[in-house]
């Protein structure tokens, strides 16, 4: 039980985090210009409907009383009423959020499967042929503009092979395990895309603490006591490595979960990345402050994840 | 054995997130029609937004809502109005309009839909004020009353020769029995949570994957098409935010019909392509700059005049729009308003020597460099991306004339927010249906209109507008607009550049469209849907 | 998208030097030119920044259009024309200002502050603890949504996407700097200073900051590559700025023009032109981390 007492502090300082997003979105919204009555109403409306508009959102009263009753609201499990959907705001964000999900889940899941192994490869090649090819891999992937090589993707995969769904996250027409087997082929794209900018970072990171564990005394002594390279490489190197790249899980997945816009805009994918631009461009503030405030939760929760598998990995942490 | 619990751990987070994107739905029994059990397939690049058609503002919305939420009046290629539910419309007297309804229309839960129905829209409407452009046409409504179950007669506050119409074309019926158990109709969401929705046109809303599709099933009696029931047993809406996604989609087959205008450029090249057919839609609005008159140079004549000859109208249309669009004489009737256009008002000629002359004229004097000591602010927005790419084009062919036009494009939002305030010197938008000339001079030309952008205020302007919305003499009111639209032309209280026609593209394999005028309506209006099946039938 | 990805490059694998004395530098010097990557990245880096500086001597600026629309390379248009005409090489070649531009701008900030932020943190420790919160808290937030709200309620302009990418790149800085400054402050050297003198201003710039500049470089570097590929992302949504070609700008007028899939050339070289600047800034920091770092030279 103890080795989840060091959680602790880290609540409190996940809570502050997630006021702090709140805030900034809250006041962003407010402070920055952009009128929401206009964004909903036809453009002639008139400065009657205006003021109706904008006494219904309570957008007419004082900022600190706005400010006041939102977190209210929110402590409370209130992310209130969409300005332009006339719906709960949890509604509109469980729409699309499973789906961010799973996009991102497989992507990173994939990404890291993919990626250690390179970096080892990279690592115990170093210097070498194979290590320049994995290094320059790794960085052109993470080079690469989404939106180009997500329509290359499509051009070449949905339109000249057929092999893959254009557009969507699963077929209209297909039920049971069909279903299943339509949520596959339609992640496929999406995820590949995710998947090769971001593996530069875990390829690169586990290479060079790979580099720097086999230097250290303990593998040295590993080695001295005559265990093969391979079981040395794979045991006792490798689980400290590791802990770099679960560092880095944390920070990338709260930044690929709100990031995907451009990729989800190219794949035509129902993401929570797309209904934040969409919510942007329709200024409905409650969806967006509700967003950005499920964004946050969803970083503090995977930073929480990943400081718990840490605790595992890393020997030292169990004591403190 | 790191590895295998990171691939445990892997396992589970893939699983648990299957499990939260919903399980996989059952099969439903298998369908029993055979003829006609085809679904097609249409794209949108924008999610619905809202399913209230009182409030509904964006393209799917409206293209949704209208399936489900008939409309009295539709549209002809001239603009003029045809029956859909209205067979018969006019007025009692001056202060009063009536509607002539079908009686074979039914909402798709089995309850007739009536003239009750009719009047109850229109007057709850006019107490909840929802946001969409139907309240906007009800400014002269007094109430409505349905005298039987097809006729509906409603009074005004003062006399308007075009309410009957705007209001026929405009405004969507709403079933009564549906509606009237919200509060007011200004906050209802009819987002289907409450028994589904309930439809009286050919396709009927049932399930919906936000972000991705919009599953509409067919009504079985649709009286307004021959046959009297639509041909397609689903019709399904994706969304591909990418109109890049959305051709490529329509050429691998995955969808049947793009319901967005294409793009200019890529009209020509659509066309050649095989297994797509392109279709034209005559386009029934306008692209114009309007100069604001608030600002003290461009509240002088020659320095609007000199504006309007520094603009390469031939070039815009040519280039810009692939010769898609037609010129409308520099004048608000376009030749698409047939009774209406007077070919004797002729276009601002390109010629930027006569602008130089203009503005010397205005008590300008070029700088070092032949600039004049003025410059613009020109607003645009950017998700209008014919406007963003002719903006340039303006701002270029003014430089040469000494003039400069510093170029402001913004989200949409901040857009309409400084056009609302008037935070511009030079506005540049366009509009999709500007059918009915005195409705849009009153919108457009009288002070304090919505869209008065130019904020002009001309007394003389002003007499012939409110002459012609009084005078229900068709000749009449033709010859009051054509005086009003040479005003507004001569003092370049508006430049309108253009009517843009607008091209669809759809799979070969369907045929069976009509098409409609403008985005609005083009081939996704309810009788091109229903009417709409595989070639090989 | 893509925000992190970069970052982790640098974040391990070298370890505190404490400062760097000329040899040191020539020693760097002299590992880095033995690695052709690195040599190659810098080359490249070299190559687009003389293109962004000559650029009137490349190409005419692009004009507001031309003639024929949407062809393909060919002797005249080498990179062929977009669907105005717009000769399409004019328009790499002219974005490429605005994309260094920014990168350069942005990194600056970001840099300046992010460093401000650290050294004074590690210097005075009563405000670390608060400068560490607020380091985790900012790089929390998600960055991309959060620079396409405020881009598109302020109004699209180069400056508009320099303050907006610079905003929150700094803490990336602060979390890199902070750490390589919390041991150099320890060091005696430093408490020998303390001694001498009373001006923490003076310490900081004389000691702390040289310590911490091998640091700097690399994630000047990082920084700025990772800023083309935000300004391309949001210039991609529209958020760009429509006055000024950039790279991201010929990508968003392909994309609303629909001409993506069939006109490759119009997606091909701008993807090209940042793919390069970002691969040779990436190429560029690992070499020159292997470089610096005796123990992972190559002997």
């Amino acid at each position: 039980m103890s080795r989840f007492l060091f959680l602790i502090p880290r609540l409190g300082r996940g809570v502050l985090t997630i006021w702090f997003a709140v805030t900034v979105t809250f006041l962003l919204l407010r402070l920055l210009p952009g009128d929401p009555a206009l964004a909903i109403a036809s453009p002639n409306m008139t400065e009657e409907t205006r003021a109706i508009l904008l006494k219904e959102y309570g957008l007419d009263q004082p900022l600190i009383v706005q400010y006041g009753i939102y977190l209210w609201q929110v402590v409370q499990g209130n992310l209130g009423v969409s300005f332009t959907q006339s719906i709960p705001v949890f509604d509109v964000l469980m729409q699309r959020l499973p789906w961010t999900l799973l996009l991102t889940g497989t992507a990173l899941v994939t990404t890291v499967a993919v990626g250690i192994p390179l970096g080892v490869l990279a690592a115990s090649h170093r210097g070498r042929f194979l290590d320049r090819l994995v290094q320059i891999i790794g960085v052109t992937g993470q080079s690469i503009f989404v939106p180009s090589i997500g329509v290359l993707f499509l051009f070449v995969f949905g339109l000249m092979l057929g092999w893959l769904p254009i557009g969507g996250a699963y077929d209209q027409d297909a039920y049971g395990l069909a279903w299943y087997g339509s949520v596959a082929t339609h992640l496929a794209l999406p995820a590949l895309s995710l998947m090769l900018v971001q593996l530069g970072s875990y390829v690169l990171t586990m290479r060079s603490t790979l580099i720097d564990a086999l230097r250290e005394d303990y593998t040295l002594l590993a080695k001295a006591n005559g265990l093969p390279y391979r079981r040395v490489l794979w045991r006792h190197a490798l689980r400290n490595a590791l802990l770099p790249t679960t560092t880095l899980i944390g920070l990338q997945l709260g930044f690929l979960v709100g990031g995907a816009v451009l990729t989800e805009t190219v794949f035509a994918y129902p993401g929570i990345g797309r209904g934040i631009y969409e919510a942007v461009t329709q200024l409905d503030f409650p969806v967006l402050q509700g967003a950005f405030l499920a964004l946050a939760i969803t970083v503090v929760v995977a930073n929480m994840i990943t400081d718990t598998v840490y605790g595992f990995l890393d020997p030292r942490v169990k004591k403190a | 054995m790191y590895p295998r619990k990171i691939a445990l751990a892997a396992a589970a987070l893939v699983a648990s997130a299957l499990t939260l994107s919903a399980c996989a739905p059952s099969a439903p029994p298998a369908a029993t029609a055979v003829a006609g059990s085809q679904t097609l397939t249409v794209a949108t690049t924008t999610d619905v937004v809202n399913y209230n058609p009182l409030i509904g503002n964006s393209r799917s919305d409206y293209w949704i809502t209208n399936l489900m939420y008939p409309h009295l009046l539709s549209i002809a290629n001239d603009g003029s109005k045809v029956p859909q539910v209205a067979t018969k419309w006019g007025y009692v007297n001056e202060k009063t309009g009536f509607y002539e309804i079908r009686h074979d229309l039914k909402w798709s839960d089995g309850q007739p839909l009536t003239a009750e129905d009719v009047a109850w829209t229109m007057n709850a409407v006019k107490k909840d004020k929802p946001s969409g452009t139907f309240y906007g046409q009800l400014a002269n409504l007094d109430t409505a009353t349905a005298v039987s179950p097809t006729r509906v007669e409603f009074t005004l506050t003062k006399p308007d020769s075009s309410v009957v119409e705007e209001i026929g074309f405009w405004g969507n019926i709403v079933p009564k029995h549906v509606f009237e158990k919200a509060a007011s109709v200004a906050k209802f969401a009819n987002d289907g949570t409450d028994g589904g929705w309930v439809s009286a046109g050919p396709y009927k809303l049932t399930k919906v994957q936000v972000g991705q599709s919009y599953t509409l099933d067919r009504v079985d009696t649709y009286p307004l098409i021959s046959g009297g029931t639509p041909l397609s047993a689903h019709v399904v809406f994706r969304v591909f935010p990418d109109i890049n996604t959305e051709i490529l989609a329509l050429q691998s087959g995955e969808v049947d019909l793009i319901a967005n205008a294409l793009p200019p450029a890529q009209v020509a090249k659509l066309k050649a392509t095989s297994g797509v057919t392109v279709e034209e839609s005559v386009g029934l609005g306008y692209a114009h700059m309007t100069y604001n008159m608030d600002n003290p140079d461009l509240a002088k004549l020659e320095v609007r005049q000199a504006l309007a000859h520094a603009v390469d109208y031939e070039a815009i249309r040519k280039v810009v729009l692939q010769g898609q669009a037609v010129s409308t004489g520099s004048s608000p009737l376009m030749p698409v308003l047939k009774d209406y256009y007077d070919s004797s008002i002729t276009e601002y000629d390109f010629s930027t020597d006569k602008s130089r002359r203009l503005m010397e004229k205005a008590g300008y004097t070029a700088g070092s460099g032949g600039v004049f000591p003025v410059k613009f602010r020109l607003i645009y927005s950017l998700q209008d991306s014919v406007t963003s790419q002719w903006a340039t084009l303006v701002k270029d062919s003014a430089a040469q004339a000494g003039i400069v036009i510093e170029l402001q494009g913004t989200e949409r939002n901040t857009y309409l927010a400084k056009t609302n305030k008037g935070d511009f010197d030079i506005y540049a938008g366009n509009f999709a249906i500007m059918d009915d000339p005195v409705t849009n001079m009153t919108l457009s030309y009288l002070p304090g209109g919505a869209i008065n952008y130019t904020h002009v205020n001309d007394s003389k302007l002003n007499d012939l507008i409110a002459q012609g919305a009084a005078t229900t003499d068709k000749g009449k009111k033709v010859t009051l607009m054509r005086e009003a639209a040479k005003i507004v032309r001569d003092n370049v209280y508006d430049n309108i550049m253009y009517t843009q026609n607008l091209y669809f593209a759809h799979s070969s394999k369907w045929t069976g469209f009509v098409s409609k005028p403008s985005e609005l309506l083009s081939l996704v209006n309810p009788v091109s849907l229903a009417g709409a099946h595989p070639t090989g039938k | 998208m893509r925000n992190t990805a970069a970052v982790a490059v640098e974040v391990t694998g070298s370890e505190p030097v404490a400062f760097e004395n000329g040899r040191a530098s020539l020693q760097t010097w002299r590992a880095f030119r033995r690695e052709p990557l690195g040599m190659l990245a810098l080359g490249i880096l070299l190559l687009l920044v003389i293109a962004a500086v000559a650029a009137p001597l490349i190409a005419p600026y692009p004009p507001s259009y031309g003639d024929p629309v949407l062809a393909s390379p060919n002797p005249q248009h080498w990179f062929g024309t977009d669907s105005l005409g717009r000769d399409v090489f004019g328009e790499v070649v002219w974005g490429s200002q605005q994309s260094i531009l920014v990168a350069v701008a942005a990194s600056a900030i970001a840099i300046v502050v992010g460093t401000v932020i650290a050294v004074i943190g590690a210097y005075f420790r009563r405000l670390d603890s608060f400068v560490s919160v607020l380091v985790d808290v900012t790089l929390s937030l998600p960055v991309l949504p959060l620079m396409i709200l405020i881009a598109a309620l302020v109004g699209p302009s180069t400056t508009t996407i320099i303050l907006v990418v610079a905003a929150f790149s700094w803490p990336e800085v602060t979390r890199l700097v902070r750490s390589q400054a919390l041991i150099v402050v320890q060091l005696p050297y430093v408490d020998a200073a303390r001694l001498m003198t009373t001006s923490p201003l003076w310490i900081i710039a004389r000691h702390i900051v040289p310590a911490v500049t091998p640091v700097i470089v690399v994630s000047v570097v990082v920084t700025a590559s990772r800023a083309v590929l935000s300004a391309a992302g949001l210039a991609f949504l529209g958020l760009g700025d429509p006055n000024a070609w950039s790279w991201g700008r010929i990508l968003y007028e392909a994309q609303q023009s629909g001409a993506m899939s069939s006109a490759w050339w119009l997606t091909l070289f701008p993807s090209i032109a940042i793919l390069m600047l970002v691969l040779a800034a990436t190429l560029l920091s690992v070499a020159y981390n292997d470089a610096r770092n005796p123990r992972s030279r190559r002997r």
